[in-house]
This record gives C-alpha cells, sequence and structure tokens, in this order.
C-alpha cells in the first residue's frame, strides 16, 4: 500500500471509521435534545482523537512495541494520581479532571492491557506459555483491575479482564490451563456474589432478572430503555422523532443508551445498516490482523478486534437488558471523551499493524 | 513441524492463533447473531405492546372539570356563582417532606396556626386526594411569593380554581345549602368518571338537590409530557360541559327582607305562591356564612357553636306544635263531619274538663270567651271552643282530616331532606312513646298542642290549601321544574275540593280575614296596612306547662328557653291569594306579638312591591 495519507494504510476502514464517527455526532445531535453545544464540544474530541489516530497509525509497530512498558507504566500511575486526586462523583473517583476535560484512565486500559500482555508474550514467541509466565501474565491483568475496583468501577474491571482473557487466549495459553481457569471461574462467581459485591451492583443484576419490581427505581432505566427499542418498530420513528428520548423519559442518552436513540429512530432497519458498517469495519480488522506478519501486531490486532466486537455486543446487550448497566459504551457513537480516545488508540495501533503488511 | 491444537510439545503460534481467532469470532458472531434475533423480536414481533408503552409515557390524560352551573332567583339575580380562587396546594405525592414545605411557605406569606391544623386534618381526612388545599384565596403578592419558591419543593404548587361564591351569604345559606370536598362517603356513590376531577360536590340544600344538573360533564386533554411531567403541547381536546344553571322561584328582594326581619331571633319563615307553588323566601335563622367553609376551608367554630344550631334548617326539618294555627282546620273538620254548624253558639268558660277529670284544660284568656260561635272562636282563638270540638272528634276523625292538608306526610319539595313531621294517632303512641291514647291528649290536640307536630314548610303548604280552597300546589324552589302530582295528591284534592262544600270554605275564609281585619280578631293590631286584604291565624305554642293552679300566664321571670314559640299563618289578597306565609319564632312570646305583625310585614311588603311595580 502506497498511497497512503499520513497513517492512514487502509482508507476503507478509515473511511468506514469517519462515516461512523460523523454518524455519532448527528445522533449524538438527536439524543441530547438537540443540544448544539455538547455536539461541537463532542466534535473537537473527535477531531482530536483523529489526530492521535493518525500518529499512532503513522508509528512502526516495532516502535510501539518497544513503548509499550513504558506506556503500561504510564498509565498505572495515571491510576494512582486518579486514586489519590481524582474527581468524585456519584460516589466515585473515576476520573482525573485536567483543563476542563476528564480523562477515565480505566477506559484506556481497556487496549493498554492487551497491548502489555502481547507484548509480554511475544517476547517469547517461540515457547509455550508455562504456569509462570501464565501468572505474571495475570499480574499484569490484575494490578491495574486493582486500583479499578477500588475506584469502585467493578463494571470495567470486568471488561478489562475480559480483554486480557481474550489476548491470553489468542497468544496461546494451554488447553489445561483453560481448563483449571474455568473451574477457578466457576468456584469463585458465588464467593464473589456472597462476600465482594456491593449492594447497589447486586441491586443492577437482579433488575436485570425482574425490571419491573422496581420499575422507578433501578429497573427505570431498564424499561426506559427497552421501550425505545421496541417502540422503534421497523422504520423507526424518524430523526429527531424519538419520543422515549426526545421527551427524556430515556436516561443516559448521549452515553450507556445511545443505542436505544438510535434504534428508536431509525428503527430495525436502521439497526440492519448500522450493523453492516459495524461489519465491515470488523472484517476490514480481521483481514490486517490475520494478514499481520510480527506474533505482536497479529496477537494485538486480534484482540482489539474481537474486543471492538465484543464492546459492541455487551453494550446493545445492556441496552436491551440482557446484561446488567456495566458502564460500557457503543464505540464510535457514543457521547464520552475517555471511550472515544481508547477506540481510536485501538484504531491507530491496527493502522499501525497493516503499515509494516 | 508438528501442528497440534492441544499443544504439545513446539508450538506452531500463527497456526494456533489463526484456529483460537476463528474459534473466538465464532463465539462472538452468534452473540451479535442472538441479539439481531433479540432486536427482531423486540421491534417488530412485540412492537405494538412497545408502542403502546410509549405512547402511554409521553401522552398524559387531563380530565377537565365543568363549570358548576348558576343559581340565580326568579328575577334572574345571581344567588351562586363561581369566581377565580388562588390557592396553595401540596401534592402528598409528589411532596417529600411536608412539614418542610409548609416551613417555607410560612416564612414567605405568614401562614396561621388554624390554617395548618386544618391542613394536617384535612391531609387525614381526605388522603384519598392526590393535593391538599394549604391556604386559599391567595392576595396578587401572595401568589408571586409562593410561586418565587416553588422549583425548591417538590409537590408545592399554586392551582387556579373556580371557587363557589354566595353573594347574598346567610340569607340564602340554608335554601341554597353549599358545597365541600368529596369525602369518603360521597365516593362510594358518586359517578367516579363524572368526578374525575372535580374537588367539590353539593352537600346540602339546592346545591345537593340539583347536584346531577349543575355539575355537568366533564371534558378531557390528552397532553404530550416529557419525564419530568411537563406539558410540551396538547394533542387533543373535548371540552367540558358546564353545568346547567337553575333559575330558582325566590325572589330574592323578599328573602331579603324576610331574612331581615328573623335576624336575631332563632326560628323560620316560608313564603309561597298557592297558585303554583312557587317558594318565594324561605328562612330559617340562625344561619352561617357559606362563603367561609370554603374560603376559610372551614366555620369558624367558635362562632358556630354561639348560635342555636345555625347549620339546622328549622324551614323543612324544624319540628313544632302548630298551636292555635291549627284551629282553622279543625273548625273545618268540624262543619264538614257536622259536629258543629257555623251558627251554633257555645259557652266557653275560663276551663274545660272531661267528665270524670279533675284536670282543667286552661283557655289563654283567663276570665273565658263567654258565648261564642265557630268564627268567633277562630278570631279569638277560643281554646275551649277547639277543646270540646277535638274531644267530640276523637283522634282518629281528626288525624284522618289533617291527612289531607299533607300533615305527616312530605311536602315533596325539591330538597334534599325534608322531615315528616308527627301526626299522631293511637297506634303512633302506642308504638312510640308505649302508652295509650287518652282523651286528653285528642283534646289538646284540638289546640295544635301535645305530640302533633309539623314543619314550618308544612304550615305554609296546608295554608296555600286553605288559601286555594282546597287545590292542591305542591311547593317548588326550581322555576322550571314540575313537581309530580300522584294519585294520592290527586284524591286528597278530590277530596278537599269536591266533598268539603265551598260554603265550610268560606266559613273559615272568612274567619281568618277577620282575624287580621276585625278589631277583637287576635292579630288586629299586628299591621295598620289593611290594604291588602290579608287572612291570618296567630299561634302561641305553650313549651313549658304551667301549674293547675297558677291562672296568671305572666312571663316576666320565665328563662328564654322555656318561653313560648310564636306563630302565624296567612295568606293575601283575600279573593285571588297569591302569598301564603308559615312563620314560626322560638321562644319568644305569644303569636300576636312576634310572629304575625313579621309576617303580615312581609306580606304587605311582598304585595306592595308587586303593585308598585305593576303600576309603573
Amino acid at each position: 500500500m502506497n498511497n497512503r495519507i499520513l497513517g492512514v494504510t487502509d482508507f476503507l476502514l478509515f473511511s468506514l471509521i469517519v462515516l461512523i464517527s460523523v454518524f455519532g455526532l448527528i445522533l449524538l445531535y438527536s439524543a441530547t435534545n438537540q443540544d448544539i453545544d455538547i455536539v461541537i464540544k463532542q466534535g473537537i474530541k473527535l477531531a482530536f482523537c483523529f489526530v492521535l489516530m493518525l500518529i499512532i497509525g503513522s508509528i512502526n509497530i516495532n516502535k510501539l512495541k518497544l513503548l509499550t512498558p513504558y506506556i503500561y507504566l504510564f498509565c498505572l500511575v495515571l491510576l494512582v494520581v486518579t486514586l489519590f486526586w481524582g474527581h468524585d462523583s456519584k460516589g466515585a473517583k473515576r476520573w482525573i479532571l485536567f483543563y476542563g476535560f476528564s480523562l477515565q484512565v480505566s477506559e484506556i486500559l481497556k487496549i493498554i492491557v492487551p497491548m502489555m500482555l502481547a507484548w509480554y508474550i511475544s517476547n517469547y514467541e517461540d515457547k509455550e506459555i508455562e504456569f509462570k509466565k501464565l501468572i505474571i501474565s495475570f499480574i499484569i491483568v490484575f494490578i491495574p483491575i486493582a486500583f479499578i475496583v477500588k475506584q469502585p468501577d467493578l463494571g470495567t474491571s470486568l471488561i478489562i479482564l475480559l480483554c486480557g482473557l481474550i489476548t491470553l487466549f489468542l497468544s496461546g495459553v494451554k488447553n489445561k490451563h483453560i481448563k483449571y481457569l474455568l473451574g477457578l471461574f466457576l468456584i469463585v462467581t458465588p464467593l464473589m456474589w456472597k462476600f465482594f459485591l456491593l449492594p447497589y451492583q447486586k441491586q443492577r443484576i437482579m433488575t436485570l432478572i425482574e425490571p419491573a419490581s422496581d420499575p422507578l427505581g433501578s429497573g427505570y432505566h431498564i424499561i426506559q430503555s427497552k421501550i425505545a427499542v421496541g417502540s422503534g418498530g421497523f422504520f423507526g420513528k424518524g430523526f429527531l422523532n424519538g419520543t422515549q428520548s426526545q421527551l427524556e423519559f430515556l436516561p443516559e442518552r448521549g452515553t450507556d443508551f445511545i443505542f436505544a436513540v438510535f434504534a428508536e429512530e431509525f428503527g430495525f432497519f436502521g439497526i440492519l445498516i448500522l450493523f453492516l458498517f459495524y461489519l465491515a469495519i470488523i472484517i476490514r480488522c480481521i483481514n490486517i490482523a490475520t494478514r499481520a506478519k510480527k506474533y505482536y501486531a497479529k496477537i494485538l490486532a486480534g484482540s482489539l478486534t474481537s474486543i471492538f466486537i465484543l464492546l459492541i455486543v455487551t453494550n446493545i446487550s445492556m441496552t436491551i437488558g440482557l446484561l446488567p448497566v456495566v458502564g460500557v459504551t457503543l464505540p464510535l457513537l457514543s457521547l464520552g471523551g475517555s471511550s472515544l480516545l481508547s477506540v481510536f488508540i485501538a484504531f491507530g495501533i491496527m493502522f499501525s499493524v497493516s503499515r509494516r503488511n | 513441524m508438528r501442528k497440534s491444537f492441544l499443544d504439545v510439545g513446539r508450538v506452531n503460534s500463527e497456526k494456533l492463533f489463526a484456529r483460537r481467532f476463528i474459534l473466538l469470532l465464532t463465539v462472538l458472531s452468534i452473540l451479535s447473531l442472538l441479539l439481531i434475533t433479540r432486536l427482531y423480536y423486540l421491534q417488530v414481533i412485540s412492537y405494538e405492546h412497545f408502542d403502546t408503552l410509549s405512547e402511554t409515557n409521553r401522552i398524559k390524560y387531563i380530565p377537565t372539570p365543568p363549570r358548576r352551573g348558576i343559581i340565580y332567583d326568579r328575577n334572574n339575580i345571581v344567588l351562586a356563582e363561581n369566581s377565580p380562587l388562588y390557592s396553595i396546594e401540596i401534592n402528598l405525592k409528589e411532596a417529600k417532606d411536608i412539614r418542610k414545605i409548609i416551613e417555607s411557605v410560612n416564612e414567605e406569606i405568614l401562614l396561621t396556626a388554624q390554617e395548618i391544623k386544618i391542613f394536617h386534618k384535612k391531609k387525614l381526612k381526605y388522603s384519598h386526594h392526590n393535593s391538599i388545599i394549604l391556604k386559599s384565596n391567595l392576595t396578587d403578592s401572595e401568589i408571586a411569593k409562593v410561586l418565587a419558591i416553588r422549583y425548591k419543593h417538590d409537590g408545592l404548587d399554586v392551582t387556579a380554581s373556580l371557587l363557589r361564591e354566595y353573594p347574598y351569604k346567610k340569607i340564602t345559606s340554608h335554601v341554597l345549602g353549599h358545597i365541600g370536598y368529596i369525602d369518603k362517603r360521597d365516593l362510594s356513590i358518586l359517578n367516579k368518571k363524572k368526578y374525575q376531577n372535580s374537588k367539590y360536590i353539593g352537600k346540602t340544600g339546592i346545591e345537593k338537590y340539583y347536584e346531577k344538573q349543575l355539575h355537568g360533564s366533564p371534558g378531557y386533554k390528552h397532553v404530550e409530557i416529557n419525564a419530568r411531567g411537563r406539558q410540551i403541547r396538547d394533542i387533543d381536546e373535548k371540552p367540558a360541559i358546564p353545568g346547567k344553571d337553575i333559575y330558582l322561584t325566590i325572589d330574592i328582594e323578599l328573602q331579603e327582607y324576610m331574612y331581615s326581619r328573623l335576624r336575631g331571633y332563632t326560628g323560620s319563615s316560608v313564603a309561597i305562591n298557592p297558585k303554583n307553588g312557587e317558594i318565594l323566601g324561605i328562612i330559617s335563622v340562625p344561619a352561617v356564612d357559606p362563603n367561609q367553609k370554603l374560603w376559610k376551608l372551614d366555620f369558624d367554630q367558635e362562632q358556630v357553636s354561639k348560635l342555636k344550631s345555625p347549620m339546622f334548617n328549622r324551614a323543612t326539618h324544624g319540628l313544632y306544635s302548630p298551636g292555635s294555627t291549627i284551629k282553622p282546620i279543625m273548625a273545618l273538620n268540624g262543619l264538614h263531619r257536622n259536629i258543629v254548624s257555623s251558627s251554633q253558639e257555645f259557652y266557653a268558660g275560663p276551663f274545660f274538663q272531661l267528665p270524670n277529670n279533675s284536670r282543667r284544660f286552661r283557655d289563654w284568656k283567663p276570665k273565658g270567651h263567654g258565648v261564642v260561635d265557630l268564627e268567633k272562636s277562630i278570631i279569638q282563638s277560643c281554646d275551649v271552643y277547639f277543646y270540646m270540638l277535638a274531644n267530640n272528634l276523637g283522634i282518629e276523625k281528626i288525624s284522618s282530616f289533617l291527612k289531607y292538608f299533607s300533615f305527616g306526610s312530605k311536602t315533596g319539595i325539591d330538597m334534599p331532606h325534608e322531615s315528616k313531621g308527627v301526626l299522631p294517632t293511637n297506634n303512633w303512641k302506642l308504638k312510640n312513646i308505649g302508652t295509650n291514647w287518652t282523651d286528653g291528649d285528642t283534646v289538646i290536640t284540638g289546640i295544635g298542642q301535645g305530640y302533633f307536630l309539623t314543619t314550618p314548610l308544612q304550615l305554609a303548604y296546608a295554608t296555600s290549601i286553605i288559601a286555594n280552597k282546597g287545590s292542591i300546589v305542591i311547593p317548588k324552589l326550581n322555576k322550571n321544574s314540575t313537581p309530580i302530582r300522584s294519585n294520592e295528591i290527586l284524591e286528597k284534592e278530590d277530596f278537599l275540593k269536591n266533598t268539603i262544600s265551598s260554603e265550610d270554605w268560606d266559613t273559615i275564609s272568612n274567619a281568618m280575614y277577620k282575624v287580621v281585619n276585625q278589631k277583637n280578631g287576635t292579630a288586629y293590631w299586628t299591621t295598620r296596612n289593611k290594604k291588602n286584604n290579608i287572612s291570618g291565624k296567630t299561634g302561641t305554642v305553650q313549651v313549658y306547662e304551667l301549674s293547675q293552679e297558677t291562672d296568671v300566664r305572666s312571663k316576666e321571670n320565665m328563662p328564654d328557653h322555656l318561653k313560648d314559640h310564636s306563630l302565624y299563618i296567612g295568606f293575601a289578597p283575600r279573593e285571588n291569594p297569591t302569598i301564603v306565609i308559615a312563620t314560626v319564632i322560638e321562644n319568644v312570646g305569644g303569636g300576636s306579638k312576634y310572629a304575625a305583625p313579621i309576617s303580615n310585614d312581609i306580606i304587605n311588603y311582598y304585595l306592595d312591591k308587586i303593585r308598585e311595580k305593576t303600576d309603573e
């Protein structure tokens, strides 16, 4: 590929990202009750993220690999900063305030943890992952998770754990070990429920099973979101005509529940189109991953692709009440700086990987 | 190079990656497909269900209460209307801390302890209402002050409503009745659909009797609301159908005059047009201002307790012995049954005695009236004559005759309640008192004392039958209503008009005329204005029986509550009467001293006024 402009090595992928992101701004206009100020602010963040993506895309993947442990350590430092000087909101310390912008470091770790794991394992490319390496891998995963659980943000912790497990799985953990891990998971989960989960976290899971039990309390979000999605019908109510979102029955419209706004206004037909676009992005990413030559690049690209799908599935499941509300945003469409940043870092890496192809 | 999924020995990591990547993507694809299936289920299969939910979410149905009908008098003067009223309301469901809300309202506009107390009382009593009024009848500056703090408190609001107002206050209070908060008992009987958003319902009087017409039918409005309940726009509307206005037969000028004459007394006065049964004026005193209950949320209990049961409508419920006012009908009974004739003379001494009985039934005139005939007995209200007459008739013949004048049964007036009174017979006494009827009981019934009890309305009604010489016209308050004349009424009328001779009617009418217009009549001195040819009959009802030995009826030192009731019935003009009146004044003294002059003034006021108007 010689027709690359700056970091853009895959023009089709780039076009798809631009298309969905710009559409995201339009959708945001509807989701925020036509608040153009929020849309402009998001547009600026988006522009910044694009630039960052292009810069990362232009870095040689080998250099990126060398930088990986430092980036990981830098993120750990930011987590410590969050822990001590972070911004308190709704009883959780998750953000660092920086000149009017807030950064949620845990969002970025969804990308950095897989990166670090890929770096660690790719250093031993030709050897199998024995027990000691597995333990160190888990330490890499669990150090940031420990900080994030403390914030507290169990939802994001679980997502980061899943991201880490995806990378480990792809990089060739022994089947034997996978079986042990599954067994451990089955034992630990009930114990977690009993001793570890906070009441509000249990509540979230319970309302998922029976949302009508508390229709105005924690079940409210799920009920209103399902109504929004369901009442969209096949063709939707039309742009700016979604009553659930325009009349503000839908909570967290810009962030967690943006998909409900989309589903209400554009219907099942719109969802199919959106999925086609996502599918196109995913196919391009799979293509990049399978064609990657270096082990690090391959594992990383494969992980990021899988994580991208995982985030979409998780967010939509949340929106229609199949998963508890764990605070996962919809990649490329949701409002918010940190999640946007992590998604564009991921795409930057993908461009960097494809560059070496 | 050996390649194995179960990594034995050296691993071809690239191949393993490919396999695992495919496995992972497959799992994620399956999850995505499940998600699409679920979305299809929600959006396509369950669309209608969720569409309905979304519509009910955003569309609010607001019933609009109808405007209550206005009540007018016979000359289209407003007696009850609706005026705008602003109140502070607290929504019990939305309010988080009611005490805190009251506190901050108090800081702004100063509530009285009474208002706060009444609010808490209402909160318990009307817990089925969403909102309870804290203070009503706000001034403009109070409205502004409360609106300024409204945003701080959920559930605090200033509402505008139409409030009932009775411009004639006490003067019309018993006849119009009043409206009040719908209470739990009302809820159990009313049509809930019609009263969806109504707060008030007629509680007494005309307001209650004509509730259905006055209330009207509620309309509704569909509005779009957002999640915070704020109205965004109207979708459709069906206006409320206002209640029907009601035109009463009351002449408010006459009513005002009647009230002014009775004010300060305890009692009642009823004026009827005998031609059509229209009630021209109906008063019960004492009375309280019904506006108070609505504007100040309750009556001033202290005021109420000072008065003698002011809520009691004496005109329809007050039970009084008719006293001598019953004598014309007694006389008519005697004539009709040929027990006496109009020319027959008797000697009437100071008292009457039954054979073999030492009890003396005294005449009001200590020395007696001497030789009297029927006419003179009515004119001078000779008790002994009627003792004898009653004794000769017997109670069964007395009762059966009084029935024709509707004593002992309801008049059929368009009021929610009225008392039947008591028309005693032997059976009645056995059942209610437990002892046999005695001849003595009969004797005193002859002068309207004893067990026989009537309401002022019944007395006026009976008097209208005398004035009409037998024609029965059912009393009514609604100008546009036509009371149903039952077979019973038609039979009674047939008897009164056709079986009783017109000479007999004339005899008692003439006697009643002379009561007012002949110098020795008991009511002669009660009015100097003789132009209107009033006929009447006084009555004095003993509340306290004097000892057998005392001849003197000096009541100077009698405590108020033992003083006689003063009664009067009358009609005018003599030929073709247009007004009938019955007045009862409690515990003041003789009929000729109080009830008669007041009643005759009322009659003269009315007839003079009509004459003036026709002269113009």
